[in-house]
C-alpha cells in the first residue's frame, strides 16, 4: 500500500468531524472519496497531511509510519495536496507558483525540465509564466495548482474538490488532465469531489463518507450502477438530475 | 544651504527607512507590528558607543552591534511569538511593547541614562564638493543602507527563501500546505528584521556620535509613522516614507525652528493620509514593492 490510514480520528474542539476512519490506497489507483458537505472528505484530507493532527489512529505512507511527521516533510516524502479554492499565490508569478511547488527540492535542473513539462501540458500557464497568478482565470488557476503539485515530485496526488466553481467543459477538462497523468505517470490519485458522476468515471474504487466514516468501499462501477445508494447519501440533484455527462475530453 | 539641509535630511531619512523596512518586515510577512524594534535599535546604537568606548576597533565593534542585535531579535522572537502563538493577535503586540521597556530599563541599569558620546573616528575626512559638506560616515551609511535595502529586495525577489517568505505574507495556511516549514522561517524574518533595526542603530551612533537608553522611541515612532505613509508592508513605501520625514525633519529645523519640528513632521504624515489614506506605495504586488 502506498498509503494506509488506520482508526483515523480528528475532532475540532467537541465535533467528531472524522471518526475512526481506514483507507488504503494501493499505488497506480485512482480512488475517489465521495460524501456529502460535512462528511469529513476535507478534514481527512488535511489530516492525512499533518495540516490538522489527527487525535488517534495512524497514517502510513509509503512504507514509513508518518503519523508524527510534519507537513513539511510528508510533502518532502511526495504526499501533495491540491487544495479546494486552489490557493493560489497573487503575489507571485505563474512560474513562481510552481516553484513554491518545487520549494523542498533540491535537483534544480530537474526542476527547469519538470516546468517545461507542465508548460508542455497545460499551454496556456506558458504563455503567462512571467505573468502575475493574478490574472488567470479559475480554469488556469485549476491547471497552475495541479502544476505546482507536480513540481513536488508527488508520489500520491490528493486533489481536494478540483472541478468546484468551474464550467463544466473545463470541470472535463481538469478530471481529464487528472486521469491522463495515472495513465501515464502511473501517479496513484485521491480525489475528493462532489460531482460524483464524472469522479467515478475516472476512478478505480471509491469510498463513501458519512459523519466522518466509511459507509461503503468498492470499485467505482458499483457505485456508478448503484443510482439509489448515491441518490440517499448525496441528496438526488447530484445524480438524477446531471444531464447525461459529456464524454471527457482525450 | 538647502541642498546642504537636503544632504542631512536624506541621511537621517535613511535611518528612518532602516527602522521602517525592519518594522515592515514584520508587519508584512507576519502580520506582527513589532514594538521590540525601535528597542534593537537602540541596544545597537548603545553596544557601539559601550565596545567602542571599550577599546574594541570600530569595524569590530560594528559588527559586534549588529550580531548581538540580531540574537536579541531570536530571544524576542521565542518569547512574544513562539510562546504566544495562538494567542490573541493583539499579546504578541503587547509583550514586544515589554521588550522595548525591558530593554531600555536594563540599557540604563548596565550603562546610565546619561547621553554618551561616541569619539569622532572620521574627524577631518569630511568631504567638500561643490561647496556641500559629506561626511565619510554619512556617505558609507547612505550606501549601505541602499545596498541592504536591495539586498533585501533580491533576497525577496529572487530567491527561494524569498518565495517562501512572500508566501508566508500573502497566506501562511497556503505556504503550510505547500511544505513551507513556516516555525523554520519566523526566525529569519525577526533576525533579519533584528538586522535592519540594528544597521540603522549603528549609523546614527556613527553619524549623530551621541546614544542614550531611550533614542529608540522618538526613532521608532518616526519608523512606524514611515511606514503607515509608505502603505503598510511595501519595503519601497517604507523607504519613501522615511525619506520624507528625514527631509521634513530637516528642513523644518532649519526653517521654521526647532521648536516646531515635529509640528511640521507630523502634519505632513496627517496632510499625506488625509489625501491618501491607504499610503503611498499601497497595493502594490509582492516583490514589486509589496513586503
Amino acid at each position: 500500500m502506498l498509503l494506509e490510514a488506520r482508526d483515523l480520528e480528528v475532532r475540532y474542539g467537541s465535533v467528531r468531524a472524522v471518526r475512526g476512519l481506514s483507507l488504503q490506497l494501493a499505488p497506480g489507483e485512482i480512488v475517489a472519496v465521495l460524501g456529502a458537505n460535512g462528511a469529513g472528505k476535507s478534514s481527512l484530507l488535511r489530516a492525512l497531511l499533518g495540516l490538522t493532527r489527527a487525535h488517534a489512529g495512524k497514517v502510513a505512507f509509503d512504507g514509513n509510519d508518518v503519523t508524527r511527521w510534519s507537513t513539511s516533510a510528508r510533502v518532502r516524502a511526495g504526499l501533495v495536496l491540491v487544495p479546494e479554492g486552489r490557493r493560489i499565490v497573487m503575489g507571485l508569478t505563474v512560474q513562481e507558483n510552481l516553484l513554491m511547488g518545487a520549494g523542498q527540492r533540491r535537483d534544480s535542473s530537474a526542476v527547469q525540465t519538470e516546468i517545461e513539462q507542465v508548460y508542455q501540458r497545460f499551454p496556456n500557464l506558458a504563455a503567462r509564466r512571467h505573468a502575475s497568478a493574478s490574472v488567470l482565470s479559475g480554469g488556469e488557476q485549476q491547471m497552475l495548482a495541479i502544476g505546482r503539485a507536480l513540481l513536488a515530485a508527488p508520489k500520491l496526488m490528493m486533489l481536494d474538490e478540483p472541478s468546484l466553481g468551474l464550467s463544466p467543459r473545463l470541470a472535463n477538462e481538469v478530471l481529464a488532465h487528472v486521469r491522463d497523468l495515472n495513465r501515464e505517470r502511473g501517479l496513484t490519485i485521491l480525489l475528493v469531489e462532489q460531482n460524483t458522476q464524472r469522479a467515478l468515471e475516472i476512478a478505480h474504487r471509491a469510498y463513501l463518507l458519512e459523519l466522518g466514516q466509511v459507509l461503503r468501499q468498492g470499485p467505482a462501477a458499483e457505485f456508478a450502477a448503484d443510482h439509489s445508494l448515491l441518490d440517499a447519501y448525496l441528496g438526488r440533484g447530484q445524480a438524477a438530475q446531471r444531464p447525461t455527462p459529456a464524454q471527457l475530453t482525450t | 544651504m538647502l541642498g546642504q539641509q537636503f544632504i542631512n535630511g536624506v541621511m537621517l531619512g535613511s535611518v528612518y527607512a532602516m527602522v521602517a523596512v525592519a518594522l515592515t518586515l514584520s508587519i508584512g510577512v507576519l502580520n506582527f507590528l513589532n514594538f521590540s524594534i525601535p528597542g534593537l535599535f537602540m541596544i545597537a546604537g548603545m553596544a557601539t558607543w559601550a565596545l567602542i568606548h571599550a577599546g574594541v576597533a570600530w569595524p569590530l565593534a560594528i559588527l559586534g552591534a549588529l550580531a548581538i542585535t540580531a540574537a536579541v531579535s531570536l530571544v524576542v522572537e521565542r518569547f512574544t511569538w513562539r510562546w504566544l502563538r495562538g494567542a490573541e493577535p493583539f499579546v504578541p503586540l503587547v509583550s514586544s511593547m515589554a521588550f522595548l521597556l525591558l530593554f531600555e530599563h536594563l540599557a540604563i541599569a548596565w550603562w546610565g541614562s546619561e547621553m554618551r558620546v561616541l569619539p569622532s573616528l572620521f574627524a577631518g575626512t569630511d568631504w567638500r564638493v561643490a561647496g556641500f559638506v559629506i561626511g565619510v560616515p554619512q556617505l558609507v551609511g547612505l550606501a549601505v543602507s541602499i545596498a541592504s535595502i536591495f539586498g533585501l529586495s533580491l533576497l525577496l525577489k529572487r530567491t527561494s527563501m524569498g518565495r517562501s517568505l512572500r508566501t508566508i505574507a500573502e497566506d501562511s495556511d497556503t505556504a503550510l500546505l505547500l511544505g513551507v516549514d513556516v516555525n523554520r522561517l519566523v526566525p529569519v524574518v525577526f533576525a533579519l528584521a533584528g538586522l535592519f533595526a540594528a544597521l540603522a542603530g549603528v549609523l546614527f551612533a556613527l553619524n549623530y556620535r551621541q546614544v542614550q537608553p531611550f533614542m529608540g522611541e522618538a526613532v521608532g515612532l518616526k519608523g512606524i509613522s514611515a511606514m503607515i505613509v509608505g502603505g503598510m508592508g511595501s519595503t519601497w513605501g517604507a523607504i519613501a516614507g522615511g525619506l520624507v520625514i528625514g527631509i521634513t525633519e530637516v528642513l523644518s529645523v532649519g526653517y521654521v525652528g526647532a521648536n516646531f519640528v515635529d509640528i511640521a513632521v507630523f502634519g505632513l504624515l496627517l496632510l499625506i493620509l488625509f489625501v491618501r489614506p491607504t499610503g503611498l506605495f499601497a497595493g502594490l504586488p509582492a516583490g514589486r514593492g509589496g513586503i
